[in-house]
């Protein structure tokens, strides 16, 4: 297998281009100038809520809430830690995270690979299955599973928040199914060849060729799982289990709305992802190239 | 020419493997299942048995509190007669077509256009993201921000242009397009990934291949990208589709299902019945219903893609 | 197809069911004590108390601490559960036997909650003990009493008065805003008279002056926004109607001819008149969601609400809160009225402990913290003043509150499926706050969804 060292985009750019310098001078500032304005459209009604996180209520209250603010505070910031357990719920959600994450990776791919590639009864059936889990609002199944988590004693466990999403879900898994459908079939018939079993197969061919959708799954899981909302909230009591999500929808009730809390809770919350995410994303693009396999 | 096979179906027994003896196919299947097994456990456990329950529920008056009773169908008649289905159901369609079609055409460019190397083509990536990183309850109050009539951004960027914008939110005609806008805003960075990430499986020789045919830029698109990115297209639009039709964060946050019903999708009636109204039965037969309707589009889009499995490429 | 009859399935048979399914769930192994909460070995009763409000339970936790501290053998933990999700909580909680044992209950929910058999009747305890009723305020022991049954103590009350901002009014010409106003449905009265001078516009010319800008208004006099308790139900009890006749009604009374009279003045002649914000401002559906911003942001002059919006005001930075009462209306001045009140669930496994505690946070030492912290006004009458001298000194005056309290007021309504069909009310009413449809179609498609949720949670 060759590791190709340019994106394909790239390479074919570099390939076909005969532009004179000035034309290519022009289209890369264009390039720039398209780029910069779409992460301008994505960025700034971020940014209204990232602002208003250093401002304190009465002036998100007083004021149009977007503009700058006028006095930059960070008490939000130490309310939200030391009045309330923010720390806790981050531990909460980081461990909760983590656990979902792993289980739903590695179990997903075991699955997808089964329906992308293997040949059994019930294949197609099962897959609809899966599929049909999608289908149905999860706004309704949270109480009857609610009911069961609790007749064998696990709600308001650490297990109940992470149980229901550690064992794969049929969306990465149908993520992870297209993906590796598109592996040509002579690399995957090649390795059979070689006398590879399926697990071998799936560990030496389909792994390291499937890293752009693993991060991609990876970054998913993490993702839903720091925001999930609902069902931690539902299956879980103690304060000491509270996860982000909890903890900053408390800040508001019917009484008392703390936007300031809400919005630097938000944004605390948002930081962890943002690292993460900027670490994953470059395995996305950057990673092994498939046609190396194909050649 | 150079023949590639791209988005095998599931649908159809491909012939990856060549038949074999009776016990070879005894084993693939073991070693199938026993892959499928973690996956399967929690499937069943902790969304079968739920979805089964649902399906039992939808025949019931209940209210969680009274001892339920047998009702037939009449959830599913009173959901059309006195809950607003039919209505839910065609606002519901009027928000899949405003949302999927934009936010796979601009998943797809963006995709295109920042499939590269470098620090500024990534930092770009990761704000385009962003807006799916973040907590939905904090932008909840930041689009509220941005379109309220009189103070709000848009409004007021309008004003200097001597434009006054209209109440966004409250008006029959906007409000639906400002949630689906909103909506795509969110996910349109997220959607990128899966294109992304699909574009590093297009081996780069069918591109050589098609240059030196003389293909131009628009011809590679049409006859090697958007071929060969078939099944990311898929999972692409046929999890969106999921997500269009069940829509509520958005929704809920922005117009609560106003002005007077002009938003309120299925999947906010389901909530109204369900969690507000304790019609669990109600709740459940509307589940029911849009699980059928997303069915039914879901399967039109595996026919459709899964239509050809193999490229002739020039 | 009509509904067929019952084949009664009962609720413990359908559990069971449910619980089946659930043994699928063997889940070798996983121990729920190793990580799990469940279980205390010591003699103590451990019991649960579930409300909503971070604000108020910084109060409540140190009432409790009193609590434990004259109850060495009950302990109580405080669990906080986001207000938009608490119905659907506590329900679930309660059908897998794991309610919090004491917690909060609204008003909207009391019905059904009462109905289902989730509270507690306390009355025999309340007779047992020699519960002082005489001492709340009266009508909040009827707002949670069915019959002879009793599903609480009351804790706390709201009644709803209107907020003003001293700096504009001043500059409006109102020092002291006149407190003796009156309305009627036919011209408004000197309410609308009042209203249209505190209206301002770009160039500072209130809506009486002939050169008066609608199309530029600076400060408007306030909102009328779509709901129920903060703005139209003490209208309607003004104008001698009502939503529900009393109590667990079975049908509404809202689509009457004082009504619709009322809503016509509240949501098209204010409006005519150029005094109002405009209600798509105020929120979705017309709703109050931004009406405090508005407020706070010096767009509106006047914020009509309920008592508990004391404490974000006295924290703004801009101007100085008053207080007036409501305008009086052709029956009087009448103000809609709520109070929480802890419930105990039915199925709570320390029925005594929660009986203390409820008996606890009823009594005057409890209402006693609460109220001298300033966190609600308390249901013992006598100890209002406590609340009433913290807000002082804080620079508000809240007296018009207590003042509406002591005189003509109206219970929040209580019934069966009440909460839903308020959801559903502001609903349809929507279109008619927004100015898109007349007020008397909104009321009678209201009246109409109203009616048939009340007959629907009535009807088993």
């Amino acid at each position: 297998m060759t590791t190709l060292t340019k994106a394909p985009a790239a390479r074919l750019a570099r390939t076909t281009t005969a532009t004179p310098p000035v034309t290519r001078g022009v289209r890369t500032f264009l390039y720039v100038i398209v780029l910069l304005a779409i992460a301008a459209i994505f960025i700034t009604p971020y940014l209204f809520s990232v602002m208003a996180a250093f401002k304190p209520l009465s002036e998100i209250q007083a004021d149009r809430a977007w503009d700058l603010p006028s006095h930059p505070t960070f008490d939000n910031f130490v309310t939200i830690f030391t009045q309330y357990k923010f720390g806790t719920f981050l531990l909460n959600t980081a461990g909760v995270t983590i656990i979902i994450t792993i289980g739903q990776v590695v179990f997903s791919l075991l699955g997808a690979y089964a329906f992308a590639r293997i040949q059994f009864p019930g294949r197609e059936a099962i897959f609809w299955g899966y599929l049909s889990m999608l289908m149905v609002p999860n706004v309704v199944t949270m109480i009857p599973l609610y009911v069961m988590m609790s007749k064998v004693g696990l709600t308001d466990t650490y297990w109940a928040l992470f149980l229901p999403y550690v064992f794969g879900t049929p969306y990465t898994i149908f993520l992870m199914r297209q993906y590796i459908q598109s592996i040509p079939s002579e690399v995957i018939e090649a390795a059979r060849l070689d006398g590879c079993s399926e697990l071998g197969v799936l560990r030496r061919v389909v792994v390291p060729m499937s890293r752009p959708i693993i991060m991609t799954a990876t970054i998913i899981a993490v993702i839903f799982s720091w925001n999930n909302f609902l069902w931690p909230l539902i299956s879980t009591s103690s304060n000491d289990l509270q996860v982000l999500s909890v903890g900053v929808a408390n800040f508001n009730s019917n009484f008392t709305s703390q936007w300031n809390l809400v919005l630097a809770g938000s944004l605390v919350a948002l930081i962890p992802m943002v690292i993460l995410f900027v670490l994953f994303q470059k395995h996305i693009v950057n990673s092994v190239n498939l046609s190396g396999a194909n050649r | 020419m150079t023949q590639i096979a791209a988005g095998r179906p599931a649908i159809q027994p491909a012939a990856e493997e060549p038949r074999s003896t009776h016990s070879s196919v005894r084993r693939r299947s073991l070693t199938a299942y026993g892959l499928l097994a973690p996956s399967l456990f929690g499937v069943i456990v902790f969304l079968g048995i739920p979805v089964i329950l649902v399906v039992v529920f939808s025949f019931l008056k209940w209210n969680l509190l009274t001892a339920p009773t047998f009702v037939g169908l009449t959830n599913y008649l009173d959901v059309f007669q006195h809950e607003g289905a039919g209505h839910a159901l065609l606002v519901t369609f009027y928000y899949f077509l405003l949302n999927i079609p934009v936010q796979t055409a601009l998943a797809l460019g963006m995709a295109l256009l920042m499939n590269r190397r470098g620090r500024f083509t990534a930092l770009i990536r990761v704000l385009c993201v962003l807006p799916y990183l973040a907590t939905p309850v904090a932008m909840g109050v930041v689009w509220q921000w941005i379109f309220a009539p009189q103070t709000g951004v848009v409004n007021t960027l309008l004003h200097f242009v001597g434009v006054s914008g209209p109440d966004w939110l409250n008006s029959p005609g906007w409000s639906m397009p400002v949630v689906a806008f909103a909506n795509i805003w969110q996910f349109v960075g997220y959607n990128m990934l899966f294109f992304l990430a699909g574009l590093q499986a297009i081996p780069p020789m069918l591109y050589e291949a098609s240059a030196i045919d003389g293909a131009s830029t628009v011809q590679r698109f049409f006859r090697v990208t958007l071929p060969l990115l078939r099944p990311t297209m898929l999972f692409v639009l046929v999890t969106g589709a999921i997500g269009s039709f069940q829509v509520f964060d958005s929704v809920y946050v922005m117009t609560n299902g106003g002005p007077g019903t002009s938003t309120t999708v299925m999947n906010m009636l389901i909530y109204q019945n369900g969690f507000i109204g304790f019609r669990i039965g109600a709740a459940s037969a509307l589940s029911v219903i849009l699980f059928a309707v997303i069915l039914v589009v879901t399967l039109i889009q595996f026919r459709y893609f899964n239509r050809r499995t193999v490229y002739e490429l020039v | 197809m009509s509904p067929q009859k019952s084949t009664g399935v009962s609720r413990r048979q359908f559990l069971g069911l449910t619980g089946a399914a659930a043994g699928t769930l063997a889940l070798a192994g996983c121990s729920a004590s190793s990580w799990g909460f469940r279980g205390a070995g010591s003699k103590t009763a451990e019991i649960t108390y579930a409300l909503w409000d971070a604000n108020q339970q910084v109060g409540y936790q140190k009432s409790i601490d009193e609590f434990q501290r004259a109850n060495p053998d009950v302990h109580v933990t405080i669990e906080q559960i986001p207000y938009g999700n608490y119905q659907q909580k506590i329900t679930a909680q309660y059908i897998s036997g794991d309610a919090p044992d004491v917690f909060w209950v609204n008003t909207p929910w009391l019905g059904d909650w009462a109905k289902g058999g989730l509270l507690t009747d306390i009355a025999p305890r309340a007779k047992k003990a020699n519960i002082d009723f005489g001492q709340y305020i009266p009508t909040l022991v009827d707002l949670h009493r069915d019959g002879s049954k009793l599903w609480g103590l009351p804790k706390d009350w709201d009644t709803i008065a209107i907020y003003y901002n001293k700096q504009h009014l001043a500059k409006a010409g109102f020092r002291t805003p006149p407190t003796d106003l009156a309305w009627n449905p036919e011209d408004g009265g000197s309410w609308l008279h009042f209203l249209k001078q505190v209206t301002l516009d770009h160039k500072g010319r209130n809506a009486l002056d002939p050169a008066f800008d609608p199309g530029n208004v600076d400060v408007y006099a306030t909102a009328m926004t779509n709901e129920f308790q903060a703005i139209f139900g003490s209208y309607l009890a003004m104008n001698g109607g009502a939503m529900l006749p009393h109590a667990y009604a079975t049908k509404s009374v809202f689509d009457s001819k004082a009504n619709r009279k009322t809503m016509t003045f509240l949501t098209e002649m204010l409006h005519a008149a150029h005094v109002l914000v405009p209600n798509g401002e105020t929120g979705p559906n017309g709703n109050s969601n931004n009406s405090q911003t508005i407020f706070a942001s010096g767009r509106m002059a006047m914020w009509q609400a309920g008592d508990w919006n004391t404490g974000s005001l006295a924290g703004l930075s801009d101007f100085h809160v008053g207080v007036i009462p409501l305008p009086i209306g052709p029956k009087g001045r009448i103000s809609v009225i709520n109070g929480l009140t802890d419930g105990i669930a039915s199925n709570t496994r320390n029925p005594e402990a929660a009986w203390r505690l409820v008996q606890w946070l009823g009594s005057e030492k409890s209402q006693r913290i609460m109220g001298s912290g300033g966190y609600i006004w308390p249901a013992i009458e006598k100890l209002d003043p406590l609340f009433q001298s913290y807000w002082k000194k804080k620079g508000v005056d809240v007296t018009p509150f207590l003042t509406e309290a002591q005189g003509k007021v109206v219970n929040f309504p209580v019934g069966t499926g009440m909460n839903e069909a308020l959801s559903n009310v502001e609903t349809a009413l929507g279109p008619t706050f927004l100015g898109q449809k007349s007020a008397t179609s909104g009321l009678a498609s209201a009246t109409e969804i109203l009616d048939y949720r009340i007959s629907y949670a009535t009807t088993t």
